[in-house]
């Protein structure tokens, strides 16, 4: 059996009729923005997941004069502090709250106060609630609170989660019209480069035709060479594209909470280690692309290539 | 085996004349026909038809036992075109292949073995002539090499039907002959041969039964009644 569509002589020059270098790079930009989306995508996903998962189930409360004597009815002593875990153990079941201790409340000031001993400052305690997942928070809590005790504060993370979760989702979205629009832009590339090879190459195909070529092998060798120029195209786009999204990675590192958290040096040291955050999700699209690229170069020429033919018998 | 009935072919429009006007004619297995008729007649517009370059407007046409319609399926149209061999009237070679290469097309095709494709392009080569010219481009030939190159890419892959229009047209007299002996051979063994002529004295060479065009109407159909 001889090679499948490969060295063939068959007359239609494909190398000249379909020249490299148009579709080639058109495709490899096309790869380069595709890549740029992808990671996008995948970053807005991230957060999104991130932010309606655990960031979303964190709440946050300050009581002022923690340790002030708090008067309860029905005479017995506690802190204001006290009063307010008590009330904390009405939340849903596995509800984890946690005091965080003054070593651990000095190293989340630290960035503010500097390394001195803040033992003199009037600081308020910080009571972290972490609920388990699939619950919320009673929407009387901040109420009841500030009733036994009042000046507590309560932050709940959620309220941000969801805006930012909102905004991740419509970013996701962009990214996701972005790639369509990639993804028809190559169809189009692909749609010309084939007609003007079509054109070239009429009198060529009407031989090969007439001599008992079918639709399937001048369709099938016109497919491979475009799938061939868009493979290369889509590989050395997404290549090209890696150095941006390495440098945005170590930027966002910090955000996505990455171990690898230099923030003073824009360029990352070790470019190992930064190749080992890649999300999997992404390394696995990015590693697609130029298959993609390449289908969809195939799949528009055989189109179009079988349509053309239609007008010989 | 040809047969047509009431065939009749239009270029384009519906309403444009007719190239090809009520054909009705027969050619049985292994029989021979000279085309004939003057220039403008139709006769290669007859050939395009057989080859099945283009389908009848109207009527009803069988080539080689298969009825060919619009409505045929088309990998059966390709089949039925691999068993064809047909010499255009302007060659129609593929100009940047060699002449090994453009007759071992209709092998290549088909998917024959690469060893057996070279065995059977040398041989056909050397009986046209063109032994000492295979590695030479198609646009390098002269004209009776390209119409050499043409013939024996059309009978390499020993078809059932032989079209040739006009195929000694560029050759020297002894060439034409070898070339009529090798058809009425073909014919013997069994080959359905048409071949378009202006060359009177060929003709004369080879007494066979003619189909004579005239304005795309059929004015003499070879004897045999379909
Ligand atoms: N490409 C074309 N476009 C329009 N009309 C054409 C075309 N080719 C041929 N014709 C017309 O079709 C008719 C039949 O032409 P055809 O080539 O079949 O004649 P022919 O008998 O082969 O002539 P010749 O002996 O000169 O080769 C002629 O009237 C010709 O003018
Ligand atoms: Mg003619």
């Amino acid at each position: 059996m001889t090679r499948p569509f490969s060295g063939r002589k068959d007359g239609l020059s494909l190398s000249e009729a379909l020249p490299d270098r148009s579709l080639f790079m058109l495709v490899a930009m096309m790869g380069f923005l595709a890549a740029l989306a992808l990671a996008g995508a995948s970053g807005a996903r991230a957060l999104s997941a991130r932010w309606s998962g655990g960031a979303a189930q964190l709440l946050t409360i300050q009581v002022p004069e923690a340790d002030t004597p708090l008067s309860t009815p029905n005479g017995t002593s506690t802190t204001r502090v006290q009063a307010v875990l008590a009330d904390l153990a009405s939340l849903p079941d596995g509800a984890q709250v946690h005091r965080l201790t003054p070593p651990e409340l000095a190293r989340l000031l630290e960035p503010w106060l500097g390394e001195t001993d803040n033992t003199a400052l009037p600081l308020p305690a910080i009571i972290r609630v972490r609920l388990p997942p699939d619950t919320s928070v009673p929407d009387t809590l901040e109420q009841t609170l500030n009733a036994h005790v009042p000046g507590t504060i309560v932050e709940h993370n959620a309220r941000w989660g969801e805006r930012l979760r909102a905004l991740a989702n419509s970013l996701l979205a962009c990214a996701g019209l972005a790639l369509l629009s990639v993804g028809g832009i190559a169809t189009m590339i692909t749609g010309l480069a084939t007609r003007t090879g079509l054109a070239t190459r009429k009198d060529i195909i009407k031989t090969l035709h007439g001599l008992g070529a079918s639709d399937s092998y001048i369709a099938g060798r016109f497919a491979w060479r475009t799938a061939t120029l868009g493979f290369g195209g889509g590989l050395s786009g997404t290549l090209a594209a890696c150095v941006p999204l390495l440098l945005l990675l170590q930027m966002a590192a910090p955000f996505a909470s990455a171990p690898l958290a230099t923030t003073e040096r824009l360029l990352p040291v070790d470019w190992q280690a930064l190749a080992n955050t890649i999300p999997p999700d992404m390394a696995l699209a990015l590693a697609l692309l130029p298959f993609v690229a390449a289908f969809i170069c195939w799949f528009t020429t055989q189109v179009m290539v079988r349509l053309w033919l239609l007008r010989l018998p | 085996m040809i047969h047509l009935d009431n065939v009749s072919w239009r270029r384009g429009k519906k309403d444009s004349a007719p190239v090809l006007a009520h054909l009705s004619f027969m050619v049985p297995q292994g029989g021979f026909r000279w085309l004939l008729g003057p220039s403008g007649a139709g006769k290669s517009s007859l050939l395009s038809l057989l080859h099945i370059e283009n389908l009848p407007t109207d009527g009803q046409m069988t080539i080689l036992g298969k009825t060919v319609a619009q409505e045929e399926k088309r990998a059966a149209l390709v089949r039925l075109r691999q068993r064809i061999g047909m010499v255009h009237q302007d060659y129609q070679l593929m100009p940047d292949l060699s002449v090994a290469d453009n007759v071992a097309l209709p092998l290549r095709l088909q998917n024959r073995p690469e060893d057996e494709i070279q065995d059977e392009v040398h041989a056909i080569l050397k009986w046209v002539g063109l032994g000492s010219r295979t590695d030479v481009p198609a646009n390098r030939l002269s004209g009776g090499e390209q119409q050499r190159t043409a013939i024996a890419r059309a009978i390499i892959h020993r078809p059932g039907l032989i079209l040739a229009d006009e195929p000694t047209n560029a050759l020297e007299e002894s060439q034409s002959c070898r070339l009529l002996d090798m058809f009425a051979e073909l014919s013997a063994m069994g080959t359905t041969v048409v071949v378009a002529t202006h060359n009177e004295s060929l003709v004369r060479r080879l007494e066979r039964p003619f189909l004579f065009l005239e304005h795309g109407r059929l004015v003499d159909d070879g004897g045999e009644q379909p």
